[in-house]
């Protein structure tokens, strides 16, 4: 029964609006990239088969909204995450002084079990902009940073050129899977039940 | 019932769902395990059953709906085994279609027709054409709208995009995007709906129709409306998820684009006539597109604005608007020629004017903010368009024109931002200075914001370094802060704050440092201007304006007597002559505070400052030596003393006076005798008539420098020399009776000490009426003195006396011919 659950990874990606979230994401799925700016509304993903070890697996990627006025309905979809993307952009500082922020936000709306060796993936997206002279996260102070957070692995990525995106998700995807699952153990107490928790909805039959 | 129940209500509902999902998933899982379909599908319908229920909120609602998503996800995986295990996906798709409640049915549907559009068995325009269709039977909000977004979601990469695998086959990108528009459309339909269903739950009570749980019967109307409005908009992301979903689409070109996807969404965005669904759309659908459709696309969708409902707050869609292109134009030079092919400005700032026309009662804090973000968008955009700024400015202008002085505290802070923005982006605030309407959007601003405004105008200048080199400009500048410069209508003394007023003042004299012209004729213009402005300030601010303006004229003067004086002949206005009759009329003015406006100033509290005026005075003196003007130079003494007797009453200002005259006066040279004569005269006269008897003496003796100009040509009136010594030795000798008789001064050797030092000082010089025998004398004179009774020992004047000993010695061991002039006097 658990064999089926791991079939599916769950990766949800977060970071501040305009970092190239939705960008990686496509790059990795499709292998397709657009310089336009179009923002994200809401959640959304696309999925990928992986192979590991013989073994398939469906990974489920999670775009989301870096604009919280575009996050109406809240984050009920970090839920059963296993592996948490957080991407920044290496030429603003702000979405890398960010990143603290959306971790810690991820540790209290998904509350994983074991919050300490949750699985998180550090990108910091548009190495190629203006051949690295725009820069202002340096690799070292991004390294510093994920060894602080109990050395999340860092990948410097290009979503345009697809500059290390496939060995980022490679990595986030074996993240994912080392994941212990969080079986909620469901015991049924009665058999019958199900019949008797039919009555629930007022009103007419739709 | 009281609200915090309700959530607790709310809470144990959803756990309820929680546990039925559980439950039925449970026996899901065993049954996908057992690979009994039947009983999936069974315990499948029955978990998605919950999400029938009618009492979440859409936050608890959505909680509980990714509880049953990520289910059918397993299922899912198992109706692709499934139909590798031989039951076709056509009869999965008809199977699923058994389940007893449409709800459970529908999303089975959606599930299973994800897969069929996989297994390409049917054209995936058919399959998304009829799960579209068929969730139409859903039509309470809530769950439409959820239903619809997992229709949504699962299609999301099975839309016959070009390059997708769904493609060809006669299913294109318009049957994607006919599809999403479609679901969109249906989605944004329910979505309004829930306002309308609102006012009939509100009106009749209908328990069916009830916004959601979280509310009971015993509320009132208004408090129902508030939550209604509340999680209307919390759904809001589902309905802008398609505007999303087809931005993503690849085969949307801008052709596409403008053609079909924008009209089509703005025809629903403008016909839904709702406030919420208009301002999110329009703010979705400018954000989730690219910057150049909007651009090419413009006029339609500035068109929609005034079609919006009158309460939609369209100034923040437009300038999200504005900001986006802006940051687009940013991006890279190249991109600048399509705004100008499609006149991103005109169109821009007619679709703001005619919103703010349509929109007759926006708050005047409204208009101002659209039109600083037009200003933001062109100086970013085109920069080197100041029309395009002016053009702003005048509409603002007319905006607020036939109004009083605004006061709205916000409108304010808006006209600054719109009046600062032109001085932020060019550092050279003569750019500013040609805008015509710059100075009468300032007229609107209320005093004191005008003086804020007129402060940020002057700190630009002085952060950017920069001249304003031109009498025009110059008066434009003045005009622009002319709250600094004199009192506003309106000004009242009660709200008088020295401190505040000092520092405008003070920035106003740093400011007319830097206008400055090369040309002397344009400078002296530019003086004229200063003048005239400032002229009008009150006795107030004189004192603080008039020296810059004086120094600023003497370096004009100093900056001609270095060429060739006046040979530029008489019909040249910029001869220092004329110059000075200038500053002789201004210093009157700082002196006296009046000169055309003597009547209005005495309400005022007069404020004289004569002690600065003297100063100038003596300053244009020196400069008029220097351009070898006599007659300027006398009469700017004469001022001087006229100022001394008349308006310096304080004992010690007379003494700092005194002495300032002197100096200034030893420094002259251009007198012929006669005026000297009597400027020397006049100043010996006063030194010793001053009130204290060591001022006296110390003036009289600093009087004799007057008489000894130790340079090539300088008077050498050695015997007058003489004559001032022992005047100012005899004023000694009456103070320290004086102070014998008062006892305790011990000032008077100290006088004594001083004068000795000046008779060494000129026999030095070679004075010949300064003998070694008066200087014998006068150290003797100063030994008995010390040695007396009455005078209290001072240390301080008993080291000078050894010093001057000290150094007598000095100069009589240094031999040859000062040596021996020395060595006649024995200390």
């Amino acid at each position: 029964m658990a064999s089926r659950r791991r079939m599916l990874l769950k990766v949800i990606i977060l970071g501040d609006s305009g970092v190239g979230k939705t960008s990686l994401m496509n790059q990795y799925v499709n292998r397709k990239f657009s310089n336009q700016y179009k923002a994200t509304i809401g959640a959304d993903f696309l999925t990928k088969e992986v192979q590991f070890e013989d073994r398939l697996f469906t990974l489920q990627i999670w775009d989301t909204a870096g604009q919280e006025r575009f996050q109406s309905l809240g984050v009920a979809f970090y839920r059963g995450a296993d592996c948490c993307v957080l991407v920044h952009d290496v030429n603003v500082m702000k979405s890398f002084d960010s990143l603290n922020n959306w971790r810690e936000e991820f540790l209290i709306q998904a509350s994983p079990a074991d919050p300490e060796n949750f699985p998180f993936v550090v990108l910091g997206n548009k190495v190629d902009v203006d051949g690295g002279n725009s820069r202002v996260v340096s690799e070292k102070k991004a390294k510093a940073w994920c060894a602080s957070k109990g050395n999340i692995p860092y990948f410097e990525t290009s979503a345009k050129e697809g500059l290390n995106v496939e060995a980022a998700f490679e990595c986030i995807a074996r993240n994912a899977l080392k994941n212990e699952p969080e079986e909620e153990i469901y015991l049924p107490d009665t058999i019958d039940v199900a019949n008797a928790r039919q009555q629930k909805s007022s009103g007419c039959e739709c | 019932m009281l609200l915090s129940d309700a959530m607790e209500d709310e809470e144990k509902w959803l756990a309820e769902g929680i546990a039925g999902i559980q439950h039925n998933a449970f026996y899901m899982h065993r049954a996908l395990d057992a690979n009994n379909l039947r009983e999936a599908l069974k315990y499948s319908a029955q978990l998605l059953s919950e999400l029938r229920t009618s009492r979440l909120s859409p936050h608890k609602y959505y909680e509980l709906y990714m509880r049953a998503f990520d289910e059918l996800r397993k299922l899912e995986m198992f109706f692709k085994e499934e139909e590798r295990h031989g039951c076709s996906v056509m009869d999965l798709y008809e199977l699923v279609q058994h389940a007893g409640n449409i709800l459970p049915r529908l999303y089975l549907l959606c599930t299973v027709g994800s897969v069929y559009i996989k297994s390409k068995e049917a054209p995936a325009k058919d399959v998304l054409k009829d799960l579209v269709e068929m969730c139409r039977a859903v039509q309470h909000p809530i769950r439409g709208l959820f239903l619809r977004s997992y229709l949504a979601q699962i299609s999301r990469d099975k839309l016959p995009d070009i390059g997708s695998d769904y493609e060809g086959d006669g299913d294109t990108v318009m049957d994607a995007v006919e599809f999403v528009l479609q679901n969109f459309s249906e989605m944004n339909k329910l979505w309004v709906r829930m306002e309308l269903q609102c006012l009939y739950y509100i009106h009749f009570g209908d328990p069916e129709l009830r916004p959601s749980f979280g509310l009971s019967g015993l509320q009132g109307p208004a408090r129902v409306r508030d939550k209604m409005e509340k999680e209307r908009n919390e759904l809001r992301d589902l309905v802008g998820k398609n505007l999303h979903v087809l931005s993503q689409i690849e085969g949307i070109d801008l052709d596409l684009y403008k053609e079909t996807v924008l009209p089509r969404v703005l025809e629903q965005v403008v016909n839904c006539k709702d406030e919420l669904a208009q301002y999110y759309l329009m703010d979705c659908l400018i954000q989730v597109f690219p910057d150049e459709y909007h651009l090419q696309t413009l006029e339609t969708l500035l068109g929609a604005c005034p079609q919006l409902q009158p309460t939609v707050d369209i100034k923040t869609v437009l300038s999200q608007l504005m900001e986006r292109l802006s940051s687009y134009a940013a991006s890279s030079p190249e991109v600048l020629p399509e705004f100008l092919q499609v006149e991103a400005f005109a169109k821009l700032s007619n679709a703001i004017g005619k919103v703010i026309e349509t929109q007759g009662d926006m708050p005047i804090v409204g208009s101002i903010t659209l039109y600083v973000s037009l200003l933001t968008f062109t100086l970013r955009v085109h920069p080197d368009r100041l029309d395009y700024v002016d053009q702003v400015l005048g509409l603002c202008v007319k905006k607020l024109a036939n109004k009083p002085k605004l006061e709205d505290s916000r409108a304010t802070k808006q006209v600054v931002a719109l009046l600062s923005a032109p001085l932020e982006k060019y550092s050279d605030i003569v750019t500013s200075l040609t805008l015509s309407n710059y100075p009468r959007v300032m007229d609107h601003l209320d005093n004191g914001t005008n003086k804020i405004m007129a402060m940020v105008i002057i700190q630009s200048i002085m952060m950017n370094h920069a001249y304003v080199s031109s009498a025009d400009k110059v008066e434009v500048l003045f005009e622009l802060i002319k709250g600094l410069i004199k009192d506003l209508e309106g000004d009242s003394d009660d709200e008088f704050d020295e401190e505040d007023f000092n520092e405008e003042q003070n920035s106003v004299s740093r400011v007319i440092h830097v206008l400055y012209n090369d040309d002397p004729e344009e400078m002296l213009k530019i003086i004229c201007t200063v003048r005239k402005h400032i002229m009008a300030g009150g006795p107030r601010r004189l004192p603080f304006t008039i020296p810059p303006l004086v120094f600023s004229a003497l370096k004009l003067i100093r900056r001609l007597q270095n060429q060739d004086g006046d040979a530029a002949g008489e019909d040249n206005p910029a001869t220092p002559r004329k110059i000075f009759q200038l500053l002789n009329q201004m210093i009157k003015c700082s002196s006296l505070g009046l000169e055309g406006w003597a009547e209005t100033i005495e309400a005022l509290s007069y404020v004289p400052s004569p002690e600065l005026a003297l100063r100038l005075y003596l300053q244009c003196a020196e400069a008029a030596n220097d351009c070898d003007l006599e007659p300027v130079a006398y009469e700017f003494f004469t001022q001087a003393f006229v100022l001394y007797e008349e308006e310096i009453a304080d004992s010690k200002a007379q003494v700092t006076a005194i002495h300032l005259i002197i100096g200034t006066l030893q420094r002259t040279n251009v007198f012929g005798v006669e005026n000297r004569d009597t400027l020397t005269h006049k100043a010996t006269g006063y030194s010793a008539k001053l009130l204290k008897k060591p001022d006296q003496c110390r003036a009289v003796y600093a009087c004799s420098h007057l008489f000894w100009v130790d340079d090539q040509d300088g008077i050498k009136d050695g015997e007058r020399v003489l004559l001032c010594l022992k005047r100012a030795l005899r004023i000694a000798n009456a103070a320290q009776q004086m102070a014998s008789v008062a006892r305790g001064s011990s000032g008077p050797v100290t006088l004594f000490v001083e004068i000795l030092n000046k008779y060494l000082y000129y026999f030095e010089k070679g004075n010949p009426q300064i003998t070694s025998a008066a200087i014998q004398g006068l150290i003797e004179l100063i030994k008995t003195e010390m040695q007396s009774d009455t005078v209290t020992p001072d240390q301080t004047s008993d080291a000078f006396f050894a010093c001057t000993l000290r150094y007598i010695q000095f100069q009589k061991q240094k031999g040859g011919a000062m040596g021996e002039k020395f060595d006649t006097i024995k200390v």
